[in-house]
């Protein structure tokens, strides 16, 4: 059953007189539970689309539906998990202390009661760092700082996580290592997750669904289902498959730059 | 058996030995005294005291001009039970002022950070309320309400006002963009995003600036206390000027000093202990 609608949506940017167009005619639908990329150049509107999603940013054209719901009705009920590319850790809190922010907000939401939370220590054990539960955010490094926000957001109760390039200010090594991460705690949580990348292996390896996208106007130019076998672990960057997808996203890409 | 030689090595090492453990006991010394945040400052002052004390010996200058430090101290020691009490109406009035201007600022900061027009509307009054220099004002401030603490209060709060209003509507303006964005994501009300983001984001600024005004309060209580007053150290200091008391003056002087020395270290160590997690609290002042 298609959980969230986005139906001939389109967003302009004006500035100075002049009229940007961010988004033309976008569609998409997905079902409960999946976990969707969404992949293309700078400027090509994914962000927006993500915002959008969450009702952070409105739109001027098109619909969009998550559950029956408008996105500003579903944020009001709070329904998002919002990671974005800086972690938005409170400096003044501890690690506990930021997952506890989405339980002391908006508490009139029909979002997840503080007692019925999944147990935020197990949490961060499960994305290894149980031994900084009680550390402010300065004393951890992006990398940890960010499986933290993802933390948060898979504690938030929230059924639908948003997460814009979470990975992207972090190096290489350490973004390999949180996008297996993410993926185990996906796996046990099973989220609805809108997920904006530039990386081509992350987007495969995480996803099952590939939105490739593509800039001025932003529009989508493909939507891939990535059928590899969950659970899925590191060796399944092995998998022939796994590139084989990889070089067809990249083909769409390419596709776009002639 | 050892022969004499091997005698005499042994004891130029153990020598040797011993100087290199006294050289390293003054190297420690050394660096615990330039590591250390309180006698650095400390010899400074102290050197400072001697050599004004020296100055007003070997060059025999009249006390009414200059006092040594030791007759200052000795006056203070000695009167210490005169000099109380107007310490304390001074104290009174500065802190006084100094919350009740803390108050009235982050208040209308509040309102000021809210909205850009309310800003553009009072912000001027403020800045004329700034500009205009206390001691003008000191005067019709007593004329209006008297000689008891009252226009001192004022004249602290006053001057504590405007640094604290201008950092508070900083404090609560410069938050961040990504936090302010994750907490719409959650559909915080504005009273959420004020008591959980702008409010504890505003704490170092509004801190920086205490620290500022806990001492400038004191001034405004002096300056309020020599345009007309009955007790307290600026009324010393106005009424020992008349009759040429100048060690009664120091007295007073010094205690001011104590107390903004005190007030500040206080503001200081609240700081501390509540902003361990901002960068600027572990570095010094």
């Amino acid at each position: 059953m298609t959980y969230i609608k986005i139906q001939q949506v389109s967003k302009f940017y004006k500035r100075r007189g002049q009229v940007t167009e961010a988004l033309r005619d976008i569609n998409l639908e997905f079902e409960q539970g999946t976990f969707v990329s969404l992949i293309g150049p700078s400027g090509c509107g994914k962000s927006t689309l993500l915002r959008i999603v969450g009702g952070l940013t409105d739109i001027d054209q098109g619909e969009v539906a998550i559950g029956g719901l408008s996105p500003l009705g579903a944020q009001k009920q709070k329904q998002f998990g919002f990671v974005p590319q800086s972690p938005a850790l409170f400096p003044w809190r501890t690690v506990l202390q930021n997952m506890n922010v989405p339980f002391e907000v908006n508490t009139k939401g029909t979002g997840m009661k503080l007692e019925q939370r999944e147990d935020p220590v197990e949490l961060l054990q499960s994305v290894g760092l149980g031994d900084f539960v009680h550390s402010y955010a300065k004393e951890l490094s992006g990398g940890m700082q960010q499986r933290v926000g993802i933390a948060r957001a898979f504690g938030s109760g929230a059924p639908i996580l948003l997460m814009d390039e979470p990975f992207s200010a972090l190096d290489e090594i350490t973004r390999e290592m949180i996008s297996y991460q993410l993926l185990d705690i996906w796996q046990s949580h099973q989220k609805t997750v809108l997920f904006v990348t530039h990386s081509l292996r992350e987007a495969v390896l995480l996803s099952d669904k590939v939105v490739v996208m593509s800039a001025r106007p932003g529009q989508v130019s493909k939507v891939i289902d990535i059928d590899l076998p969950r659970p899925r672990h590191a060796d399944i960057e092995d998998n022939e498959q796994f590139h084989h997808y990889i070089s067809e996203i990249r083909g769409y890409l390419r596709e776009k730059w002639k | 058996m050892r022969s004499a030689a091997e005698e005499a090595t042994m004891i130029v090492r153990q020598e040797v030995r011993q100087k290199q453990r006294e050289d390293k006991l003054l190297v420690k010394l050394k660096l615990k005294f330039s590591e250390s945040i309180y006698l650095p400052p400390a010899a400074a002052f102290i050197a400072l005291f001697l050599l004004w004390e020296a100055a007003v010996r070997l060059l025999n200058v009249n006390p009414v001009t200059l006092p040594a430090p030791t007759a200052v101290v000795r006056e203070l020691v000695g009167s210490i039970a005169f000099y109380l009490p107007h310490a304390w109406v001074t104290l009174y009035e500065a802190l006084l002022g100094f919350f009740l201007g803390m108050a009235v600022a982050i208040t209308a900061g509040i309102f000021m950070a809210h909205s850009r027009l309310l800003e553009r509307m009072l912000l001027p009054i403020a800045i004329l309320a700034n500009v205009t220099p206390i001691m003008a004002i000191a005067p019709l401030f007593i004329l209006w309400f008297g000689f008891d603490a009252l226009p001192k209060v004022l004249i602290a709060a006053i001057i504590t006002f405007f640094p604290m209003l201008i950092n508070s509507i900083m404090g609560f303006r410069s938050i961040d963009e990504n936090h302010l964005e994750y907490m719409n994501s959650l559909h915080a009300s504005k009273r959420e995003i004020f008591t959980k983001l702008r409010l504890p984001n505003s704490l170092p600024y509004l801190f920086s600036a205490a620290r500022t005004c806990v001492s400038l309060s004191v001034m405004g209580a002096v300056v309020g206390e020599w345009s007309g007053s009955t007790e307290g150290l600026g009324n010393i200091i106005m009424m020992s000027s008349n009759y040429m008391q100048t060690e009664r003056m120091f007295s007073a002087i010094f205690m001011l000093a104590i107390m903004g020395i005190c007030l500040t270290n206080i503001v200081r160590f609240i700081e501390i202990k509540l902003l361990s997690w901002h960068v600027s609290s572990n570095r010094g002042i």
